[in-house]
């Protein structure tokens, strides 16, 4: 092995790392299948790509929710839909933005509440990726609240109904 | 069962002598259904697959087209407006589109001339719709010329022919690199014939549409949706206009056909006496004038149909064509892929075969359940 093909093949090895390295710490699901359901509201998820969100967790299980509204009611309530799991066997939690569409990590999004935007399960939190993103949708579609990941609980659920 | 279905053959058999007996009657009748159902059943083909090809080609349009206007008119917008509009939060992507006519005096038409998105056009090529081909009976390689804006000559070669599947779109289709657009227009620096807007969440279109129309108060927003619904109207005016003419001759047949089937004459109501007299029951009667109404019904629509699809589909409903098509010089010589509506057809089933059986019936029954003897005399 000459010294040039040594250097290309240590620079793609640099290379794997840096992007697997990556790919690990993204949040990614792949696509759900026509068959998957909500676990709490039992319906069809694969019909509103808009809005999948996902649970991931650590055993490389993965649950899909037809909304982020149905993810935080599993998620909060995680001991009565799965109890053999816990809040700290959840690895990420995926959550689509809502201009891009875009899979992004649900822990660092910006949820709007009380828009006029509804989803499939009618009033929602609506993601997004960027905090200006949030206030000019709040703007726009009259919402009322800007909420990070810690602010959600059972009451904020509760506003949702 | 087998009885069941024996005593069914022997009346279907007998319904078919009878028939036979009234020949040029029956024949007449299933003359004029026949044409009714053959001329509704294109109508139906016609607009459901023109309508289909219209959602197909619409399928690949830009989910919003933003025009600028002056004094009322279409005008060039300044790409500027792109930059300023894909900061609008939920849009995807801007692209100034490049597009116009030109008027081919050797052949008397015009032709739509347009940049394609991804430079598939390489400079001084050019790619055609398969009626430009025709008329400059032009093929892959030829050189065609054409008149820049300042009468100087502009040779071009063709690099493709479009496939014939988009022959109702682009047939008077012209595609060239943005270069050599620019010298056949000679259009001002930075500016474009419209932009395409795309957004990537379809619920957020009206409200970027809102605020381009806010930030840009000289431009109009044309969202995807409001072609269709054009398109649907359009299709439906001619649609409405075809249905408007052919409702005398509906008008008409209805007339005919409810009496030809509702009237029985003399003769028939003997023959119901006679038939009951000799032993069969009034069902049987009624059964025999049930099959002779759907013998002549069915078949009618039947043929009616087969030769609807015919004509629509391999000979491009030459009927009806000119009130139905395009505008321009350059008229689509296209067949239509074949499309159907299950639910019309079956609406026009039930709004023909059923009434007229219904038609048959009802009166031989109203024969039947009288006294032969008196319906022998009579």
């Amino acid at each position: 092995m000459s010294i040039s093909c040594q250097k290309r093949f240590v620079f793609f090895l640099l290379l794997w790392l840096v992007t697997s390295r990556y790919a690990v710490a993204a949040v990614s699901v792949p696509a759900p299948t026509a068959k998957e359901k909500c676990p709490v509201c039992g319906m069809f998820v694969a019909k509103y790509p808009d809005w999948v969100s996902a649970i991931g967790f650590k055993d490389s299980t993965y649950v899909y929710f037809d909304g982020p509204k149905d993810l935080y009611s599993y998620y909060i309530n995680l001991a009565k839909y799965d109890p053999t799991k816990t809040p700290a066997s959840v690895s990420f939690i995926q959550v689509k933005d809502y201009y891009s569409l875009k899979a992004i990590d649900g822990r660092k999004a910006f949820y709007v509440l009380g828009s006029d935007v509804y989803g499939p399960m009618g009033k929602e939190l609506v993601p997004f990726e960027k905090m200006k993103d949030a206030q000019e949708f709040m703007n726009d579609h009259k919402g009322k609240k800007l909420l990070r990941f810690n602010d959600i609980s059972q009451s904020t659920l509760k506003l949702l109904e | 069962m087998s009885s069941f279905i024996n005593r069914h053959r022997n009346i279907i058999d007998f319904a078919l002598s009878s028939l036979l007996r009234r020949k040029i009657k029956n024949i007449s009748l299933l003359g004029v259904y026949t044409l009714i159902i053959f001329v509704l059943a294109s109508l139906i083909f016609f607009v459901h697959a023109l309508r289909r090809e219209a959602a197909l080609i619409l399928k690949n349009a830009p989910d919003m087209v933003v025009q600028r206007l002056m004094a009322g008119r279409h005008e060039l917008i300044p790409v500027d407006y792109g930059q300023k509009i894909s900061s609008i939060r939920g849009v995807q992507d801007v692209v100034p589109r490049l597009w116009g006519y030109y008027f081919d005096p050797a052949i008397g038409s015009n032709y739509t001339v347009m940049v394609p998105r991804d430079n598939m056009v390489q400079p001084d090529n050019i790619i055609i719709g398969t009626g430009v081909a025709r008329v400059r009976k032009a093929s892959v390689r030829d050189l065609i010329a054409f008149q820049a804006y300042d009468k100087t000559p502009l040779l071009l070669m063709i690099q493709q022919i479009l496939p014939y599947e988009s022959e109702l779109v682009a047939a008077d289709l012209i595609l060239m690199s943005e270069q050599d657009f620019q010298s056949m227009f000679n259009l001002p620096k930075g500016y474009a014939t419209d932009l395409a807007v795309s957004v990537a969440n379809p619920r957020e279109l009206v409200t970027v549409a809102t605020k381009i129309a806010e930030q840009f108060p000289d431009t109009r927003p044309i969202l995807k949706s409001e072609i269709l619904r054009t398109y649907d109207s359009v299709f439906d005016w001619r649609g409405g206009m075809m249905i408007v003419i052919m409702s005398a001759a509906i008008l008409s047949f209805i007339i005919f056909a409810w009496d030809k089937a509702t009237g029985l004459s003399a003769e028939e109501r003997k023959e119901i006496g006679i038939l009951k007299s000799i032993g069969w029951e009034t069902s049987d009667v009624l059964f025999l004038k049930f099959w002779e109404g759907i013998v002549i019904s069915l078949s009618a629509f039947l043929c009616g149909v087969l030769l609807a699809y015919g004509h629509v589909f391999f000979f491009s409903a030459t009927i009806f064509e000119h009130a139905l098509k395009g505008w321009s010089i350059l008229y689509p010589q296209f067949r239509l892929v074949p499309a159907i509506d299950a639910f019309q057809l079956t609406v026009l089933f039930a709004l023909s075969v059923l009434p007229y059986t219904v038609a048959t019936i009802v009166p031989a029954w109203l024969a039947a359940s009288a006294d032969p003897d008196a319906a022998m005399r009579s």
